[in-house]
């Protein structure tokens, strides 16, 4: 069987013996690649393309350059990320409003009495607390161009603020921006490519600020603060006498109700006259990460984090999984056929992650009850159809016990005393040499299935580079063993002793590519606390496998925080010269954040320690 | 000998081999990145024409058995090599009189276009087992086959 290479051998055992159709093997039909593409100078916006730069053909038949296609290419692809994230940010904070309006649970206080003081939010009444937040951040979702949000100079990071100000990239409503980047790139408009990358910026701004970190705290108010705490992850968390329900995608507020529901007496009941324990929800891809992050919430209903991205596929070959709930991406096409032929029933949440075979039930608070049981109904006939005809093989040996998670920017500093001094003196003494945040996705390409991201992590714990992650790349980290304790063993001398003395991993996990938005929470906490501003830190950024167009919205946020950002595949924008210089070379003079573009992992970690020690340096350190 | 086939009909045009010969070699490196396509110097030794019938036809070197463009050249530039069959040039030795471009009859020689001194010309990726352009192909259009 043809199969790409990946770093879990353990899970690479297991689709080889299964031999399902997945991404593994259908990665190597799929090798040869376009040139064009790869470099981003192939035009399809008009009906006399597509238009390709050759030496020969130096401009489409418009005339555009390949600084001018690439720049449209990019922005086009930034501004779909952006809006996959603003998506996310605009279900949260209706469904947290629904909350307030219907005096819901609201399991983050904390949370919601910082968020109303940044916003100047004055009201005693927690569930109008609430509202008044939701609607805060969805009028500035849904301003215009020309109004700039409101919220944005009240949650970033000053100094950012002001550079983002001086260089005119400061957002206007978020989904306008989104809107306009798409005009701008259609076929004979804006045709400079340094105004659309500045664009981009723009976008990545309100991506992270709204998409990313709100997201977050939208979520701590209704779902729960994360809280450190071990768990167990991999295939082994699969319980095969359960009615499994395989989550997917990255709204957890539209699973809230359904995870307090699964464990109500009459679910559990019902379950049990159909011969199976009880419901487990088992994690997969991000939304499984957030569960996990505010497992301590939910531990009787959450079985634990199964994979990332690529892990679903085999996930379902298990034959353990009885249903899918999709709600969002990375929601593969590739599991339609899977589901299919394992009779595993789907249905969607969110029409925008309707699958062919999917049964979609479109999500509202005030359906949720209805939604609720309709799933439970679903699942308890599908467990009944399927587990007689269906042979389960669930690979118990995959995975760890004993993997921390539950860190986010609030429970990191509760564990380091309440302040990130003591960080900051490990960092200052030497003992950390600096940070990194490894993040984004898995792909097939960069060696394989979570290969660059493990690689780069073990050779940066190894210099005594403390690695935060977030994203499919915390899904892999983890299924590796690389944020167990035991992993301080790996780390440099100095990490190791950290480590030990703290009893943490090297690699802390800080879960789902929305928790990006935390780690933005850190680095400007350290700031800070330092007085400098972010591109003055040693901290790098590293989105090795990034996969979709959502990672270059995140990378994009990190370039406009100043932050410099390692890939292993460019990001279809060598084709022109202007961009690709100011990216790699310009930057740092614009924002501070600089494209480092390598595809070898230890040159990427010689790079970025580099970096690092430069800026310990010119910090005196 | 092996020799780069055609099959026409397959072609999409789709330039994937232009780019495969163009990264093959690319003094620069040899990976897609490298390569810089608005870089004149770095030409492809292949090419793709539109016919009457606006159908794709791949022209590649035929590496002929009996090559013109090594009958007509007086300056010892152009050879067959005895041992492995391949037409080889030596820019080294060229007169640039092109009578080589002149003679041959599939149109694929081509004078460089940026000195106008020197001829392209498909060397089989001399170190590589299968030439770049046909691993590069994703349609079959074109594939090395024992003649």
């Amino acid at each position: 069987m043809k199969c790409c290479t990946s770093a879990d051998h353990k899970l690479l055992d297991f689709v080889k013996v299964k031999g399902e159709n997945t991404s593994f093997n259908r990665v190597l039909d799929q090798q040869i690649k376009c040139g064009f593409g790869q470099q981003g100078v192939c035009c399809r916006l008009c009906s006399n393309g597509p238009c390709r730069i050759t030496p020969k053909s130096p401009q489409g038949v418009c005339g555009a350059t390949a600084d001018t296609i690439v720049g449209r290419n990019f922005l086009r692809s930034v501004a779909s990320g952006a809006a996959c994230y603003l998506h996310i940010v605009e279900t949260t904070a209706r469904n947290l409003k629904k909350t307030g309006e219907e005096k819901g649970v609201l399991k983050g206080v904390e949370t919601l009495n910082e968020l109303a003081k940044a916003f100047g939010v004055e009201e005693e009444d927690m569930h109008l607390k609430a509202e008044k937040v939701a609607d805060l951040v969805l009028r500035d979702l849904y301003k215009p161009r020309f109004e700039k949000m409101e919220l944005t100079e009240k949650i970033a990071y000053g100094p950012r603020v002001d550079k983002w100000k001086e260089l005119g990239i400061m957002p206007g409503g978020a989904k306008s921006e989104v809107f306009d980047a798409i005009v701008k790139s259609s076929t004979n408009l804006n045709s400079d490519p340094v105004d659309m990358l500045m664009h981009s910026l723009n976008l990545g701004i309100s991506t992270g600020l709204y998409g990313l970190t709100l997201t977050n705290l939208l979520n701590d108010v209704m779902l729960g603060e994360p809280v450190i705490r071990q768990a167990k992850v991999g295939f082994k968390v699969v319980d095969e006498d359960y009615i499994n329900i395989m989550i997917t995608g990255h709204q957890h507020s539209i699973i809230g109700h359904l995870q307090d529901y699964l464990i109500s007496d009459e679910v559990k009941k019902s379950a049990q006259d159909v011969g199976a324990k009880g419901f487990k929800l088992v994690g997969c891809t991000c939304v499984g990460q957030d569960l996990q992050l505010r497992g301590e919430h939910y531990e009787e209903v959450f079985s634990g984090h199964a994979g990332n991205n690529f892990t679903s596929e085999p996930l379902i070959s298990t034959g353990a999984i009885d249903l899918i709930l999709s709600e969002f991406n990375c929601t593969l096409p590739g599991i339609e056929d899977l589901a299919d032929k394992y009779q595993v029933k789907m249905i969607c949440l969110d029409d925008v992650a309707k699958k062919k075979n999917s049964e979609y039930m479109e999500f509202s608070m005030e359906k949720r009850v209805e939604i609720s049981k309709k799933i439970v109904e679903e699942a308890l006939n599908n467990y009944g159809k399927r587990r007689s005809e269906i042979e389960i093989n669930i690979p118990k040996d995959h995975g760890h016990d004993d993997v921390i998670t539950g860190v986010s920017e609030k429970s990191l500093k509760k564990f380091l005393g309440d302040s990130y001094k003591p960080l900051l003196s490990l960092i200052a003494s030497g003992q950390i040499k600096g940070v990194a945040a490894v993040v984004g996705c898995s792909n097939l390409t960069a060696k394989g299935h979570d290969v660059f991201t493990v690689e780069l992590t073990r050779e940066l714990i190894k210099r005594d580079i403390i690695v935060l992650s977030a994203g499919c790349s915390s899904g892999g980290l983890e299924n590796v063993g690389l944020m167990s304790p035991k992993a301080a063993d790996l780390a440099g001398d100095k990490l190791k002793e950290v480590c030990k003395s703290l009893g943490i991993p090297p690699v802390l996990n800080f879960g789902p590519c929305l928790a990006i938005g935390r780690l933005e929470i850190v680095a400007t906490e350290l700031a800070r606390e330092l007085g400098i501003d972010i591109p003055q830190l040693p901290l790098v950024l590293s989105a090795p496998q990034w996969l979709e167009e959502q990672a270059l919205a995140d990378g994009a946020f990190g370039l406009a925080l100043g932050l410099p950002l390692h890939l292993a595949i460019p990001p279809f924008v060598t084709g022109s010269k202007v961009i690709t210089k100011v990216l790699t070379e310009d930057l740092p003079s614009i924002t501070g954040g600089q494209l480092i573009l390598d595809d070898d992992v230890i040159s990427t970690a010689d790079r970025l320690e580099k970096i690092v020690m430069d800026r310990r340096m010119a910090l005196g350190l | 000998m092996k020799r780069i086939k055609i099959d026409k009909n397959k072609c999409m045009a789709c330039y994937n081999c232009i780019l495969a010969c163009m990264m093959e070699h690319n003094e620069k490196g040899k990976d897609i990145y490298s390569l810089d396509l608005e870089d004149k110097s770095n030409e492809c030794r292949n090419h793709i024409e539109v016919n009457h019938s606006k159908e794709n036809i791949p022209i590649f070197c035929r590496h002929c058995d009996e090559p013109e463009c090594v009958n007509t050249c007086m300056s010892g530039a152009m050879k067959k090599n005895p041992h492995t069959g391949y037409v080889e040039y030596d820019e080294e030795k060229c007169a640039s009189c092109f009578m080589c471009v002149m003679s041959c009859k599939y149109g694929v020689l081509k004078i460089d276009e940026e000195t106008k001194s020197k001829i392209v010309k498909c060397d089989m990726c001399e170190n590589r087992e299968t030439p770049r352009c046909v691993e590069n192909c994703p349609t079959r259009a074109i594939y090395f086959e024992e003649v």
